[in-house]
C-alpha cells in the first residue's frame, strides 16, 4: 500500500466501467478497482450501469443516446467521485451530455453538475489523491500511446507518463507520433477498413520502431484496435492498459 | 474536372496504392505541421497571437450583415462596381457577360476557390472564352484536368514527367524535361506573353476590407499581382466570409495566413488595391469589378452552429495533421475543398446526401480542432451532420436503422435487458473463435476484420465478476486498521 497524500481513507470512488471494459475486457475493469483499491480507496460499482451511449451519439442517433445518457444519470446519482478507464466515455458524459440535453433544463442541470464529478483513471490517480508512485516494478521499456480523447479531449497527458516514470525499473521510450490517432474512431473501424488499416498500420510500426517491450494506453477503443491488429500481425507484441500494466507490477509485499 | 464525392472510397482505395501520393502525404503531414510550428513560434507569444486571430473571425462572423454592406459601400465609394450574385449560375453568368461586352478572347486567372467551386473555368471555355490559370499549380491541374490533391498546393503530388508531358502538348515548353526550374521557366515565359495582350483578369479575394473597400491577396508567385495591374477589366470574386472590418485586422490575418499556410512569415506578394486606376496613377485596371458570391452561405449563415464553418481563412492546416487526408491525399474527397474543411463544407454547399463519406469518415480525432487557427470544431459540425441525416432517414421511413438503434438504446436503460443481449450475443460471436479469437465473422463487421483480430467475449462481464472482487479484494486501508486494531 502506498501513501496517499490528495485522498482520503474515506473516499468513495464510483467506477464508470465502460461497455467495452465490461463485455470485451474485464480485466481493465477489475485493474481500476485494484488500483484504486490498494491506494486505500474505497470504491462502489452500481450495478445498474451499462453503457453511456457513445456509439449511438457518434453515430448520429441522439434521440437513443439521450435515453442512455438520462439512465447513466440516474444511476450515477449524486455519487461524488466518479472515475472511468477511458477518456472517451469520460468525454462523452462530460461535454456531449449537457449537449444532448441542453433542451431539457432540469437534465441539462443534472449533466452539467456530473461533468464536474467525473475523471479518466490516471487523472484521478495523479490529480486528485496526488499519487504517481503506486508502488509497481518492472524492468523493461513501455511506449505510451496519447489516445485522441484523452489527450485532444480531456487535455491528459503528463498524468498516465507519471504513473508510468513511477514504476521502479521501467522506461518510457520516445515514440515516434504518439499523438496520432490509431484508427478506431469505433464504426470508422469497420465502415472505412482501408484507411482505418493505413492508420493502425503506422501507429504499430512506431511501436515497433520505439524499441519498447509494451504499448501502454488508457483508453479501450485505441486497445482493442491496436491489439487486435498486433495478435494478427504481430503475435507476440503486447499492447496494454496502463491500469492493467500498474496492477499487474504492483510489488508484492 | 469536377470529382465525384461518391466515389469516396473507391477513390481513396486507389490512392493509399498509389506510392507517389504516399510519398507526397508523408512529406506533406511532416513537414507542414512542423514549418507552421516554426513560424506561429516566431510570434512573441503564439497563444495569444491565436485567440486574436481567432476574435477577429469570430467578430466577421457576428457582424457579416453589416459588414458586408459597408464592404460594399467603401468599394463603391473608390471606383468599384460591386455586385451581388446569389449562386455559381448568377456569378458566372456575370463574369461571362463581363467578357463578352469587351470582345475578350480570354481571360487569365488567379488560384481562387471559389471560382473552381463554381466551375467558371468550365463555364466560360464552353462558351468560348478560353481561361487560363496562372498559378502554377493550377496551369498543371488544369492542363491534366485533375481536382485539386491540397488546398494550398493542388498539384503537390504531380510527378515532373507528367507535367512535362502536359506542358509540351500544350506548346508551353520546347523539348520535354524533368527538371522543375525549366518547367516552372517555360510556364513563366508562356504566361508572359499572354499577360502582355491581357485585357481582362480574374481573382478571388483572401480579404475584404470593408472599412476601405480594399481587396487583398496573397500569393508566392507573383501571377496574381500581374492580374490585378495589368488588364483594363479586372474582376474579383469573394464568397460573404471574406469581408474583415478593418485594416489593422487585414494585416494581421496576412501574417497569420501565411504561417499557417506555410509556414512563412509574410508571403511573398500581399497585393491591396482600392478601386481602379485613378486619373494620376500609372498601373492598374481601368474598371474593377466586386462579385460578392452568396452559393450556399447564407444558409450556413442561418443555422447558429454551421455558421462556424465560415471562420475558415482557407490555410489548409487542417488537412496537413488530418489522419485521414494525409492518408488519402485530396481525389477521394470530390469537391473543391478537401481535408476537415471540406468534410464540413462541402455537406452544406452539396446537400447532405451525396456526401455522407464526408461527415462519416472521421475518427472524431480533434486534430483539425486543435491546429484551426480560426476556432472551428469540426468533430462537433460532422457529428451534428450525422445527427442530421438519422433524422432525415426517420423521416424518409428508413425505420429498421432507427429501430435497432432504439433496441440497443433500451438494453443500455435496462441492465437485465443489457446482460441478456450480452449472453445472447456470446455463443453467436464465440462460434467462430479459435484459441481464443476470431478472425472473421461473415455478416456486419467485416471491415474490423480486414487487418486484425478480434479477441473472443471472456466468459463473464465486469458486472458478473464484480460480487466475487468483493470477497476477495484486497482490504482497503479501513478495514485493515479495523482488523489490526
Amino acid at each position: 500500500m502506498v501513501d496517499v497524500e490528495g485522498g482520503s481513507n474515506d473516499m468513495n470512488v464510483s467506477l464508470f466501467i465502460p461497455c467495452t471494459v465490461d463485455v470485451m475486457m474485464p480485466e481493465i475493469g477489475v485493474a481500476t478497482h485494484g488500483l484504486l483499491t490498494n491506494l486505500g480507496v474505497q470504491t462502489i460499482y452500481h450495478k445498474e450501469q451499462t453503457c453511456c451511449g457513445q456509439p449511438l451519439f457518434n453515430a448520429g442517433y441522439r434521440d437513443q443516446a439521450r435515453k442512455a445518457a438520462k439512465h447513466f444519470i440516474d444511476v450515477f446519482g449524486e455519487d461524488e467521485w466518479i472515475v472511468s478507464p477511458s477518456g472517451s466515455c469520460v468525454c462523452m458524459v462530460k461535454y456531449h451530455y449537457p449537449e444532448l440535453l441542453e433542451d431539457e433544463p432540469l437534465w441539462h442541470n443534472r449533466a452539467q453538475d456530473l461533468a464536474g464529478r467525473i475523471y479518466e483513471l490516471s487523472q484521478f490517480v495523479v490529480d486528485i489523491l496526488k499519487v504517481s508512485d503506486v508502488g509497481a516494478k518492472y524492468a523493461g521499456k513501455v511506449a505510451y500511446h496519447e489516445s485522441c480523447h484523452i489527450l485532444r479531449g480531456l487535455n491528459i497527458s503528463d498524468q498516465p507518463k507519471k504513473l508510468i516514470a513511477g514504476v521502479e525499473g521501467t522506461q518510457l521510450v520516445d515514440f515516434n507520433n504518439s499523438a496520432a490517432c490509431c484508427g478506431f474512431g469505433g464504426e470508422f473501424s469497420i465502415h472505412y477498413p482501408e484507411i482505418s488499416e493505413a492508420m493502425v498500420k503506422d501507429k504499430v510500426t512506431n511501436f515497433i520502431t520505439s524499441g519498447a517491450d509494451i504499448l501502454l494506453l488508457c483508453e479501450p477503443g485505441c486497445l482493442l484496435n491496436i491489439s487486435g491488429y498486433l495478435h494478427r500481425n504481430h503475435p507476440g507484441r503486447k499492447a496494454q492498459h496502463l491500469a492493467c500494466f500498474l496492477v499487474e507490477n504492483i510489488k508484492k509485499v | 474536372m469536377r470529382a465525384d464525392v461518391g466515389k469516396f472510397m473507391e477513390t481513396a482505395r486507389q490512392e493509399l496504392k498509389n506510392q507517389q501520393s504516399q510519398m507526397f502525404l508523408m512529406m506533406v503531414s511532416l513537414g507542414a505541421p512542423l514549418l507552421r510550428q516554426i513560424g506561429m513560434s516566431s510570434f512573441p507569444d503564439p497563444v495569444a497571437a491565436e485567440s486574436y486571430v481567432r476574435a477577429i473571425r469570430a467578430e466577421v462572423i457576428a457582424r457579416m450583415p453589416e459588414l458586408l454592406e459597408e464592404f460594399e459601400r467603401s468599394a463603391t465609394a473608390r471606383g468599384a462596381k460591386v455586385l451581388w450574385a446569389r449562386d455559381a449560375a448568377q456569378a458566372n453568368n456575370m463574369i461571362l457577360d463581363i467578357a463578352r461586352q469587351r470582345n475578350v478572347s480570354y481571360v487569365m486567372k488567379g488560384k481562387s476557390m471559389i471560382t473552381e467551386e463554381i466551375g467558371l473555368n468550365e463555364y466560360l471555355i464552353s462558351n468560348g472564352i478560353e481561361a487560363l490559370e496562372t498559378d502554377l499549380g493550377e496551369v498543371i491541374t488544369q492542363n491534366l484536368s485533375l481536382p485539386p490533391f491540397h488546398l494550398v498546393g493542388p498539384a503537390i503530388n504531380v510527378p515532373p514527367a507528367k507535367i512535362s508531358k502536359a506542358f509540351l502538348k500544350k506548346g508551353i515548353i520546347e523539348k520535354e524535361t524533368i527538371d522543375p526550374v525549366e518547367l516552372g521557366g517555360g510556364a513563366r515565359k508562356y504566361l508572359r506573353e499572354k499577360f502582355r495582350h491581357l485585357q481582362m483578369g480574374i481573382v478571388g479575394i483572401n480579404m475584404a476590407v470593408a472599412q476601405t473597400g480594399t481587396i487583398i491577396n496573397v500569393e508566392n508567385e507573383g501571377n496574381i499581382r500581374l492580374i490585378k495591374s495589368s488588364p483594363k477589366t479586372l474582376v474579383a470574386i469573394m464568397s460573404l466570409e471574406k469581408v474583415i472590418p478593418t485594416m489593422e485586422d487585414a494585416v494581421y490575418m496576412t501574417r497569420i495566413l501565411a504561417r499557417n499556410c506555410t509556414g512563412q512569415k509574410l508571403t511573398t506578394y500581399v497585393s491591396m488595391d482600392t478601386g481602379p486606376k485613378k486619373h494620376d496613377e500609372l498601373d492598374g485596371p481601368e474598371e474593377l469589378f466586386i462579385i460578392i458570391l452568396d452559393n450556399g452561405r447564407s444558409a450556413i449563415y442561418e443555422n447558429h452552429h454551421t455558421r462556424e464553418i465560415l471562420k475558415c481563412i482557407r490555410c489548409g492546416a487542417c488537412l496537413n495533421t488530418c489522419p485521414v487526408y494525409t492518408k488519402i491525399g485530396g481525389y477521394p474527397y470530390g469537391s473543391t475543398y478537401c481535408g476537415p474543411i471540406g468534410q464540413v463544407l462541402t455537406p452544406m454547399l452539396s446537400g447532405m446526401e451525396k456526401t455522407t463519406d464526408l461527415y462519416r469518415a472521421c475518427t472524431l480525432c480533434g486534430m483539425c480542432k486543435k491546429i484551426c487557427p480560426a476556432g472551428i470544431d469540426h468533430p462537433s459540425l460532422l457529428l451534428s451532420y450525422r445527427a442530421r441525416e438519422i433524422d432525415g432517414n426517420k423521416k424518409k421511413g428508413k425505420k429498421l436503422e432507427n429501430a435497432m438503434a432504439s433496441l440497443v438504446s433500451m438494453g443500455m436503460s435496462h441492465r437485465w435487458l443489457w446482460n441478456l443481449g450480452v449472453n445472447m450475443t456470446r455463443p453467436l460471436l464465440n462460434r467462430f473463435a479459435h484459441d481464443g479469437a476470431i478472425n472473421n465473422i461473415p455478416v456486419g463487421v467485416q471491415g474490423w476484420f480486414r487487418c486484425r483480430d478480434l479477441q473472443a467475449m471472456p466468459a463473464k462481464t465486469f458486472h458478473e465478476t464484480w460480487d466475487d472482487l468483493q470477497s476477495d479484494s484486497v482490504p482497503s486501508e479501513k478495514t485493515k486498521h479495523m482488523e489490526d486494531s
